[in-house]
C-alpha cells in the first residue's frame, strides 16, 4: 500500500517535470527557430534603451547613470516577459481555444505555470544579454565584472520573486476579459516608473519607494546596482536586507499563486468563463 | 468618397468599441494618459537625479515636448500592427473584412482614427500635466496655436501612411513579428532625438537621423513651442525649410504606403496568410 503510494507520487511527480520541462522547451525553440522573433528581441530593445543612455550622456551625467539604465534595459526584459510572457498567457490561451487543454491535463497548473517561466527567462535572457553587452561595447558603460557573481546571485532571487508574482497576475488574467491588455500595458511604463528601471528609486522619496519596492524587480535593480556602483548608486535600502526580502517574497508569491489559480480556476468553472473567447 | 468617409466612420467606431467598450470612461482615460504620464516622470526624474534637485527646466521642457508629441508615433504604428494581429488571430475577423466589400486600407486608416484619438487625449493630458505640477511654460508669446495644431496633423498623416506600410508587413508575418514593429518604433525614438539633443548620437547614426522625417516634425513643434530649436544639427534649416521635409516625406510615404500595402495583400492572399494563426 505504502510503495503504491510512493510510486503514485514519483510517477504524478515526474509527469509534473515533464510538463514543466515540455512548456518551456516550447518556449525556448520557439524563440530560436523564428529569426525575426531573434532580432526582435535582440537588436529594438537594446535601441529603445539606448535611447535613455543618451538622455544622461546629453545632460552629462556621471558615466555611472548610463551603467544603472543598462542595468535597468535588462531588468525590463525580464518584467516585459512577466507581464506578456506569464501574467497574460492564460488569457491568450483561452483566446486561441487551448486553455481548456490545459486544464484537462492530469498535471497542476502551476508546472504549466513554472515551465512557462523558465522557458521565459532563457528566452528573455538572449534580450537581456544583448543589451548588457551592447551597452558595454557600444556605451562603454562601466560595469565592474569583478562583483558579477554576488549580483548575479541577487538576479537569481530576483528572477524568483518576480516569476512568482507573474503567477499570481496570471491566475487573475485567466478570468477577465478584453481588460487583459490595457492591464498588462499600464502595468509597463508606470511600473518602469515606479521601480526606477532608468534612474535609482530613492529619487522618488521614501513612501513612494516603500510602495514601488512590493515588485521584487524593484529592490532587485536597487540592490544589483549598489553591488556594482556602491554608495553612487543611490541605494534606498541596506543591501543586505534585499536577498532575505526576495526570499521571502518568492515564498510569499509561490503560496498565493497556487490558492490564487485554483480559486480563480473554480470560479471561472462556475463562471462558464474559462472557454469564453473574444471577451 | 462618401462611401470611403462612411467606411472610416464605421471602423473608426468599431475600433473605439474594441479599445474601449470594457471599461468605464473614467477607467479608460486613466489607461489612456498613465503610459504618456508615466514616461514624462522618468524623464522628470532623470534630469532631477542628474541635477540634484535642481532640474534645469529649460532642458527638461525639450525633452517632454519630444515625448509628448512621439506619443503619437509610438501609438499609431504599434496600434495599427496590432489591429492586424488581433483582428487576424484573436477576434479571426480579417477574413470576414477582406470578404466584405470594404477594401483593407481604408479599414485600417478608419481603426488607426481610434488610436489617434486616444494618443490625442494622452498627448493633452501630458501637456497639461506639464503646465499644471511640473510648472513648465508650454508656448511662447509669438506661438501661433493654429499653426501648431496644423504642425501636428502634418506629421501625423505621415505617421499615418507609415503606420500602413507597418500594417502591410504585419499581414505578411508571424504575431511575433511584432517585436519588430515595436521596435522599429523604438528605433524612431533613438534616432529622431525624441528625448536627447541628436548632436549626442554618433556622426553615423546622425545621418540615418536626419533621413527620418519625425526628426524635423520634433523640431519645428520645439521651435514653434519653445522660441528655439533644440537640435544644433538642424540650426541651418528655416521653419520653412522644416514645413517642407515633412510635407515631401508625407507625399513619399503616402506612395509608398499604396505600393507596398498592396503588394502585401496580394502576397497574404496568395499564401493564405489572411486567416493565419501564430502563437507559442
Amino acid at each position: 500500500m505504502g510503495a503504491d503510494t510512493t510510486d503514485t507520487r514519483m510517477q504524478r511527480l515526474r509527469m509534473n517535470l515533464a510538463a514543466v520541462y515540455a512548456r518551456a522547451s516550447v518556449r525556448v525553440k520557439a524563440s530560436f527557430r523564428e529569426s525575426s522573433w531573434v532580432v526582435g528581441e535582440t537588436i529594438f530593445p537594446f535601441l529603445a534603451m539606448s535611447a535613455f543612455v543618451l538622455v544622461y550622456r546629453g545632460l552629462h551625467a556621471p558615466r555611472e547613470y548610463e551603467g544603472f539604465v543598462v542595468l535597468g534595459g535588462a531588468m525590463i526584459a525580464y518584467w516585459n516577459n512577466v507581464i506578456w510572457g506569464m501574467a497574460s498567457q492564460f488569457f491568450w490561451e483561452r483566446e486561441q481555444g487551448q486553455l481548456q487543454l490545459y486544464l484537462i491535463t492530469p498535471v497542476s497548473r502551476m508546472s504549466i505555470l513554472i515551465g512557462m517561466a523558465l522557458g521565459g527567462i532563457v528566452m528573455t535572457t538572449t534580450r537581456a544579454l544583448a543589451i548588457l553587452i551592447g551597452g558595454i561595447l557600444l556605451f562603454h558603460v562601466d560595469l565592474p565584472l569583478d562583483r558579477a557573481l554576488p549580483a548575479f546571485g541577487l538576479f537569481v532571487l530576483t528572477l524568483g520573486a518576480a516569476y512568482s508574482l507573474g503567477m499570481i497576475l496570471s491566475s487573475l488574467f485567466l478570468l477577465w476579459g478584453r481588460e487583459v491588455w490595457h492591464t498588462a500595458t499600464i502595468l509597463q511604463e508606470p511600473i518602469y516608473l515606479f521601480s526606477g528601471f532608468y534612474f535609482p528609486v530613492s529619487a522618488m522619496g521614501t513612501v513612494i519607494a516603500v510602495a514601488g519596492s512590493i515588485l521584487p524587480v524593484t529592490l532587485g535593480l536597487d540592490g544589483i546596482r549598489q553591488i556594482f556602483y556602491g554608495k553612487a548608486a543611490h541605494g534606498f535600502l541596506p543591501l543586505h536586507w534585499i536577498p532575505p526580502i526576495q526570499v521571502a517574497l518568492t515564498a510569499l508569491f509561490l503560496v498565493i499563486a497556487g490558492a490564487m489559480l485554483r480559486h480563480m480556476e473554480n470560479l471561472g468553472k462556475h463562471e462558464g468563463r474559462l472557454t469564453v473567447r473574444g471577451d | 468618397m462618401r462611401r470611403l468617409i462612411r467606411i472610416l466612420r464605421t471602423s473608426a467606431w468599431l475600433g473605439w468599441q474594441v479599445e474601449a467598450n470594457w471599461a468605464d470612461p473614467l477607467l479608460f482615460l486613466v489607461y489612456a494618459v498613465a503610459r504618456p504620464l508615466a514616461t514624462t516622470l522618468i524623464l522628470f526624474y532623470m534630469v532631477k537625479v542628474v541635477s540634484q534637485g535642481h532640474a534645469p527646466t529649460d532642458t527638461f521642457r525639450f525633452l517632454f515636448i519630444g515625448n509628448t508629441f512621439f506619443l503619437y508615433v509610438t501609438e499609431v504604428l504599434v496600434g495599427l500592427s496590432w489591429t492586424v494581429f488581433r483582428d487576424r488571430e484573436d477576434y479571426e475577423t480579417l477574413k470576414y473584412i477582406y470578404v466584405a466589400p470594404v477594401r483593407l486600407m481604408p479599414y485600417l486608416l478608419g481603426r488607426a482614427v481610434t488610436r489617434v484619438g486616444t494618443a490625442t487625449v494622452g498627448v493633452l493630458v501630458s501637456l497639461l500635466f506639464g503646465r499644471l505640477v511640473l510648472g513648465l511654460t508650454i508656448g511662447v508669446p509669438g506661438t501661433s496655436w493654429l499653426l501648431v495644431i496644423a504642425a501636428v496633423a502634418l506629421g501625423l498623416i505621415g505617421v499615418l501612411w507609415l503606420g500602413i506600410i507597418l500594417a502591410g508587413t504585419s499581414l505578411v508575418v508571424a504575431r511575433h513579428s511584432m517585436n519588430l514593429n515595436e521596435g522599429l518604433s523604438g528605433l524612431f525614438f533613438l534616432l529622431c532625438g525624441a528625448v536627447f539633443p541628436l548632436d549626442v548620437l554618433p556622426r553615423a547614426a546622425r545621418a540615418v537621423s536626419l533621413a527620418l522625417p519625425f526628426t524635423y516634425w520634433l523640431e519645428l513643434l520645439r521651435r514653434m513651442l519653445t522660441g528655439r530649436g533644440f537640435a544644433t544639427s538642424l540650426a541651418g534649416f528655416s521653419d520653412g525649410d522644416l514645413w517642407r521635409v515633412i510635407a515631401l516625406a508625407t507625399v513619399a510615404l503616402c506612395g509608398i504606403a499604396f505600393l507596398w500595402f498592396g503588394w502585401c495583400e496580394r502576397f497574404a492572399r496568395s499564401r493564405g496568410l489572411i486567416d493565419y494563426k501564430t502563437n507559442y
